[in-house]
């Protein structure tokens, strides 16, 4: 499997859009803070409805109110940080693939994506009984609290990419180069 | 008296005056002289527990990164809604004053985040901040949106929103979120530069 997602990345590290983007210095630099800058929108927009279910902020605007309309702005900027996030790992795939930082980030945004599909599922069921309160019953403010959690990580996961201290080409432990996926003998890195 | 030249807009009036002074400064000679004589606190900030940390302990340096994204991400937030509703385009059923004062609670407790770790972080790389010009337009950035914000912005909207000038709301809407996304632009340049 590790051998598979190097050579995947290594072809297409070896495409000329892949080649361009990464040695673009301004087209990649503008990629890279659109990526970060849209944090205010799409996490800004998240936290809002999270700690609006905690009781933190907003606490006396329907929290149905909050999910709804900030959903819309929240969705625009997950978009653009998809198709920037995507363009990043295009720029520099064969590191990405192998850092331990981005494995980790990925499977959280899966986990990200479950609890968010769980946390509306229970919110649409339920949000006529106490949508007015203050605080979300337990159930939805552990989802809110998840949430939380799960995108911090995401952003320090996302931070710690830059950080070479896991990189494949330098010695590791065996733990790390099974979670970095690291192929004996590779050239590239 | 100010007041009665300036009507009920004197202190956005006089606030206005002191960031376009700001302004006028910065672009001028004149900064050259602060630049020079500020040198030695720049020094001595890399010689601090948070420069010799942010330096020394890349780790750390990283983790406050990521919680200054988070402060970013939550001041965006509080903005984009607050701001929003100024103009109408979010929550456009709710209340504003409710929207407006809330948002604002969250505002300030993000911008207290970006500012604790943005010192932390600017302490480990002082001197390199010192001598990138995208820095100071950040600090400049920084200090027209503080000034806009508790200055011209808060006392405002503390008015009945009726009463003031539909055109005087959507430009402090507009321009309250380009202040900040421009502060948030030059703070990622910095990481690009030098």
């Amino acid at each position: 499997m590790d051998e598979l997602i190097y050579n995947f990345a290594v072809w297409l590290d070896d495409t000329r859009w892949s080649a361009m983007l990464h040695e673009s210095y301004y087209m990649y630099n503008w990629v890279e803070s659109t990526h970060v800058m849209t944090l205010m929108i799409s996490l800004g927009m998240l936290f809002l409805i999270d700690l609006r279910m905690l009781g933190y902020a907003l606490p006396d605007v329907p929290a149905s109110k909050i999910a709804q309309k900030l959903s819309i702005p929240m969705a625009f900027g997950f978009t653009v940080m998809f198709i920037t996030g995507i363009s990043l790992f295009y720029a520099v795939p064969v590191r990405s693939a192998q850092s331990v930082w981005f494995r980790v980030k990925m499977v959280l945004l899966v986990a990200c994506a479950v609890n968010a599909y769980l946390f509306h599922k229970r919110m649409n069921e339920s949000v006529s009984s106490w949508d007015n309160d203050a605080r979300a019953p337990s159930r939805i403010r552990h989802g809110a609290a998840l949430s939380l959690g799960f995108w911090t990580i995401v952003v320090i996961c996302g931070r710690f990419i830059a950080y070479d201290w896991f990189d494949c080409d330098y010695d590791q432990s065996g733990f790390i180069e099974f979670v970095a996926g690291c192929v004996p003998g590779q050239e590239r890195f | 008296m100010p007041t009665s030249i300036f009507g009920p807009y004197t202190r956005t009036i006089f606030t206005g005056a002191v960031i376009t002074g700001l302004l006028l400064f910065s672009f001028t000679y004149a900064r050259v002289g602060v630049w020079i004589e500020v040198q030695p606190f720049f020094e001595w900030m890399e010689t601090t527990w948070f420069g010799l940390i942010g330096k020394t302990w890349g780790a750390a340096f990283a983790s406050i990164q990521a919680i200054h994204l988070i402060g970013l991400a939550l001041l965006g937030g509080s903005v984009i809604v607050g701001d929003g509703r100024v103009l109408g385009l979010i929550l456009a059923d709710v209340p504003a004053r409710t929207i407006i004062d809330r948002a604002h609670k969250v505002f300030f407790w993000a911008l207290m985040t970006l500012l604790a770790t943005g010192i932390f972080m600017a302490c480990g790389v002082a001197m390199k901040l010192y001598y990138l010009p995208v820095y100071w337009y950040k600090m400049l950035a920084l200090c027209t949106g503080v000034f806009f914000h508790f200055y011209i912005r808060k006392p405002l909207l503390q008015r009945e929103l009726e009463d003031i000038n539909p055109w005087l709301l959507k430009a402090v809407g507009v321009s309250s979120v380009m202040i900040w996304f421009t502060v948030a632009a030059t703070g990622r340049w910095i990481g690009f530069s030098g």
